[in-house]
C-alpha cells in the first residue's frame, strides 16, 4: 500500500487523539473516584448505583429514626423508673400509716409528704421530652393531667419505622402506668391523704397498701414490656448497622475506582503516550528534502 | 526526413518535462489542500515518422518523434469514494445522535448527587424525619422546601430537555440550509465542467472540489451519485457531470440534475411530526427519515422521539406521582385537624409544578396524622411510601413504582447512548478504513514528489542537451561543411 506523509500525520493525529480520550477516561475515573460518570459508559451499573444510593440514604434515616426512638424509650424508662421510686415511698408511707401508734398530728404530717409524691408522681405524666408530652399517645402536644385528678390519656401508640416495613411503638399506655380516669394512682392517693387527714375514716389504711402495691406492679409491667421493646430495637439497630455496611459496600464495588487498576492503567496509557509521541516525531520530521541537496 | 526534426524533438521533449514539472509542483503546492488528489501528466510517445503511405521516404524502419504531453489526469478510484460517501453518512448519523443523547445525559446528571433520584431521596428522608416528629415545625419546613427542591428539579429537567429540543430544531433547519447549499455548489460545478469538458480538458481541481462537497453532503442524507458525460469533444477518462440521488429502499430522489443541470432543495416541515421534503418540479416529495443515515435524519430522531419521550416520560411520572401523593396526603390531618389540601399542584406540561402556596406559607398544613386533633406522623410514612407503591404510570395500565419507572427511563438512555456511542466508534474507523485508503491512492506524497521533479529535471537537462547537440550537428552542415581545402 502506498503511504503518504499526510496519512501518516492522519494516523498519528488520531492515535494521539485517542489515546488522549483514554487518559481522560482514567483522570475522570481517578479524580471522581468513580468507574462511571454517564449512564452511558454503563447503563447496568449506573442504575444499580441509583438504587444502591438510594438504599444507602433509607438505611441512614432508619438510623435517624432509631435514635429518636431510643430517645422516647430512655426518657420513658427514666420516668418510670422514677414513679416506680415514689409509688415504694407511698408504700412504705401507708405502711408507717397503717401503724396504730401513730397520732393524728404525724397522720397529717404523713400526708403532706403524699401530697408532695402526688404532685410529683403527675410531674412524672406530664413529662416533657423535645416538646412532647411522652405519657400521652400520639397527643404529644397536650398535658395528660391538667388540674386536679382527672386524667386524659391518648392511649394511641406512637410508630416509628424503623426498617422498611417495620414500625416500632416507641412510648406504653398510659392508662397501663397510671390508670384510666375511673380509676388511677393520683386519686388512690387522694383518697389516701384524705383516710390520713381523718375525712374518710371508714377505710382501713391497710387497703392502700394493697393498692399501692398493685399500683407499682403496673409500672414494673410496663418498664418490663418497654425493656422488651429496647432490646428489641437494639436488635433492629444492629441490624441496620450490617445494613449498612453491606449496602455501602455493594454501592462502592458497584460504581467505585478500583484505584490500583486505574492508576496502573493510567501509567500503562502514558508510557503508551509516551511511545506514540516518540515515534510520531521521529516519523513525521524526515522527508526526502532532507537529504537532498 | 528534416534536417532539424532533433531540434523540434528535443523542443518538445523540453515542453514536455517541463509541464511535468509544472504538475509537481502543483502537487506539492496543494498538498495539504483538503479534498486534493495528485495529478499525473500522461507522456505519450508522438507519432512516429514516417506513417505508412504511398510517397513515403524509403527509410529503414519508423523513426519516433519524440513526446507529448497527453492529458492531465488525477489519480482517485472512484469506487473508494462511492465506499467512503456510504460509510460516511453512518457515521454522520451515529455522531449526530450520540451528541444528542450526550446532552440529554447531562441534563439528566443522574450519575452525580445533584439529579432527580437524589432530590426523590432526600424529599423521602424529609417525611420520615416529620413521621418521627409530626408536631416538629423545623421538620416541617424541611419537608416543604424538600419538596420545592423536588418540584423545582422536576421543573428544570423539562424546561432543559425542552430547551434543548428547541436548539435541535435550529441545527435541523441549519443542516438543511447548509445541504441547501452545498446542493447549489455542486450544481455550479456541475456548470462549469459542461463548459470545461467539450474541449477535450480535464477539469481536475473542479472534480476534486466537487467530490469534496458530496462527502460533505454523504454526511448529512445518504446519497448515490451517477454521472453523464457532458457530450461530445469530452475525453472518454472525463468524469462527467454529476447526479445526486437521495436513496430510500429502493426508490430515489434527484437531488442534483447533472443532466438538466439543476437542484432540489430540501425543506422542513414542522407538523405532528417533522417533514424533510425535497422541493420537485411539480410538488413536494417526503423523505423517509427513518433510517440509520445522515446527521439530518439523527437530528430529526432526536428531535421528533427522542426528546419527546424523554419530556413524556417525567410528565407522565410528575402527574403520577402528583396524584398519588395528593391522594394519600388528603386521607390525613394537619395540624389544624382538617384535612389534607392538595400538596402539589399544577403540571410539568404545563411549567407550573410546584408545591402548594398555601403550604408554603403554612407548613402545619402539610397533613401527617392520621386521625383528626392526634399528633401522630402516620400519614407521613404512607406519604413517604408513595415512592415505592405501584402506581400507574402513563396510560398503559401497568403500575410501577416512581422510583422503579425513573431508573428505567435513565437504564433506558444509558442503553441507547452507549449504542450511539459505540455505533459511532465504529462507523469511525470503518470511514477512517476507508479514508486511508482513498488516502493511499489520491494523496500527494513529498518523496515522490521529490523523486519526480529529481526525474522530470533531469529528462529536461537531458533535452536540453539533446538540443545542444543537434545545434553542434547543424553547426557542422551550415559553418563546417563545403570549405574542404580551404
Amino acid at each position: 500500500m502506498r503511504v503518504t506523509q499526510n496519512m501518516i500525520s492522519n494516523n498519528m493525529l488520531n492515535h494521539l487523539s485517542n489515546s488522549y480520550s483514554k487518559m481522560n477516561k482514567y483522570m475522570d475515573q481517578l479524580t471522581t473516584g468513580k468507574k462511571v460518570n454517564k449512564p452511558s459508559d454503563d447503563p447496568v451499573t449506573v442504575m444499580k448505583g441509583m438504587n444502591y444510593r438510594s438504599e444507602v440514604s433509607r438505611i441512614e434515616q432508619y438510623q435517624r429514626n432509631t435514635g429518636e426512638v431510643h430517645n422516647w424509650m430512655d426518657n420513658t424508662d427514666a420516668a418510670l423508673d422514677q414513679a416506680t421510686q415514689a409509688l415504694q415511698k407511698l408504700r412504705e408511707l401507708a405502711v408507717q400509716a397503717s401503724n396504730d401508734t401513730y397520732s393524728e398530728e404525724e397522720r397529717q404530717s404523713i400526708a403532706k409528704e403524699a401530697e408532695q409524691i402526688k404532685q410529683d408522681l403527675i410531674d412524672i405524666a406530664n413529662t416533657k421530652v423535645n416538646g412532647k408530652y411522652i405519657f400521652n399517645g400520639t397527643n404529644t402536644g397536650e398535658a395528660p393531667i391538667k388540674e386536679g385528678e382527672s386524667v386524659n390519656f391518648n392511649t394511641n401508640f406512637v410508630k416509628i419505622e424503623v426498617a422498611a416495613g417495620t414500625e416500632l411503638e416507641a412510648n406504653v399506655n398510659p392508662e397501663n402506668v397510671f390508670g384510666d380516669d375511673e380509676s388511677n394512682m393520683f386519686k388512690d392517693i387522694k383518697s389516701f391523704i384524705e383516710t390520713l387527714n381523718g375525712d374518710n375514716q371508714e377505710t382501713d389504711l391497710n387497703q392502700y397498701i394493697e393498692d399501692f402495691d398493685q399500683r407499682i406492679d403496673n409500672v414494673i409491667n410496663a418498664r418490663a414490656d418497654l425493656g422488651a421493646r429496647m432490646n428489641r430495637l437494639d436488635l433492629i439497630e444492629d441490624r441496620l448497622g450490617d445494613q449498612e455496611i453491606v449496602a455501602t459496600k455493594m454501592m462502592s464495588d458497584n460504581e467505585d475506582v478500583d484505584y490500583a487498576k486505574a492508576i496502573t492503567e493510567l501509567i500503562t496509557q502514558e508510557s503508551i503516550h509516551r511511545a506514540a509521541l516518540a515515534a510520531g516525531s521521529r516519523i513525521i520530521q524526515p522527508s526526502l528534502v532532507d537529504f537532498l541537496r | 526526413m528534416s534536417s532539424f526534426h532533433g531540434l523540434e524533438m528535443a523542443k518538445q521533449a523540453l515542453f514536455a518535462q517541463q509541464s511535468a514539472l509544472y504538475t509537481t509542483g502543483h502537487n506539492i503546492a496543494n498538498a495539504n489542500t483538503k479534498g486534493y488528489s495528485r495529478q499525473r501528466v500522461q507522456f505519450e510517445t508522438d507519432t512516429p515518422f514516417p506513417v505508412g503511405s504511398r510517397n513515403r521516404p524509403e527509410i529503414p524502419g519508423q523513426l519516433g518523434t519524440g513526446v507529448r504531453a497527453g492529458s492531465v489526469e488525477r489519480v482517485r478510484d472512484q469506487f473508494l469514494d462511492t465506499q467512503f460517501r456510504g460509510e460516511n453518512s453512518k457515521a454522520g448519523y451515529w455522531e449526530a445522535k450520540a451528541a444528542a443523547l450526550s446532552r440529554m445525559e447531562n441534563v439528566m446528571n443522574e450519575t452525580s448527587d445533584n439529579g432527580l433520584a437524589k432530590s426523590m431521596d432526600l424529599f423521602w428522608n424529609s417525611l420520615q424525619d416529620l413521621a418521627t416528629n409530626p408536631t416538629n415545625s423545623g421538620a416541617r419546613s424541611v419537608v416543604v422546601q424538600r419538596g420545592i427542591a423536588l418540584a423545582d428539579t422536576f421543573n428544570y429537567l423539562s424546561n432543559s430537555l425542552t430547551k434543548i429540543q428547541g436548539d435541535l430544531q435550529s441545527e435541523i433547519n441549519h443542516t438543511v440550509d447548509v445541504a441547501n447549499s452545498l446542493m447549489n455548489q455542486i450544481n455550479e460545478i456541475n456548470k462549469q465542467v459542461k463548459q470545461i469538458e467539450p474541449h477535450g480538458y480535464l477539469a481536475n481541481d473542479l472534480y476534486d472540489e466537487r467530490d469534496r462537497l458530496i462527502d460533505e453532503l454523504s454526511g448529512i442524507v445518504d446519497i448515490k451519485v451517477s454521472y453523464t458525460s457532458s457530450g461530445n469533444g469530452a475525453l472518454k477518462t472525463a468524469d462527467g457531470l454529476a447526479t445526486i440521488e437521495l436513496v430510500q429502499g429502493d426508490n430515489k430522489i434527484t437531488l442534483v440534475d447533472g443532466e438538466e443541470l439543476n437542484y432540489h432543495e430540501l425543506k422542513v416541515n414542522y407538523n405532528d411530526t417533522t417533514e424533510i421534503n425535497v422541493i420537485g418540479k411539480k410538488e413536494e416529495v417526503p423523505i423517509d427519515t427513518s433510517s440509520f443515515t445522515g446527521s439530518l435524519n439523527a437530528l430529526v430522531h432526536a428531535y421528533d422521539e427522542v426528546y419527546p419521550e424523554m419530556i413524556s416520560d417525567l410528565d407522565a411520572m410528575a402527574k403520577a406521582f402528583k396524584k398519588e401523593f395528593n391522594k394519600v396526603h388528603g386521607q390525613g390531618y394537619d395540624l389544624n385537624g382538617d384535612q389534607g389540601k392538595n400538596f402539589f399542584e399544577g403540571s410539568l406540561e404545563d411549567g407550573n409544578f410546584k408545591v402548594n402556596d398555601e403550604i408554603i406559607k403554612n407548613p402545619d398544613l402539610i397533613a401527617v396524622s392520621s386521625s383528626e386533633g392526634s399528633d401522630d406522623g402516620d400519614n407521613a410514612l404512607d406519604l413517604a411510601d408513595v415512592f415505592d407503591e405501584p402506581i400507574e404510570i402513563g396510560d398503559d395500565g401497568e403500575k410501577t413504582s416512581v422510583k422503579e419507572f425513573y431508573e428505567s427511563i435513565i437504564g433506558d438512555l444509558g442503553v441507547s447512548a452507549q449504542e450511539a456511542n459505540r455505533m459511532t466508534e465504529n462507523t469511525y474507523i470503518l470511514r477512517s478504513q476507508v479514508d486511508n485508503q482513498r488516502q493511499s491512492v489520491s494523496s500527494v506524497s513529498l518523496d515522490e514528489e521529490m523523486t519526480n521533479m529529481i526525474k522530470f529535471q533531469h529528462a529536461y537537462n537531458a533535452a536540453a542537451r539533446s538540443m545542444t547537440a543537434m545545434d553542434e550537428l547543424l553547426d557542422k552542415i551550415i559553418n563546417g561543411m563545403g570549405i574542404v581545402g580551404r
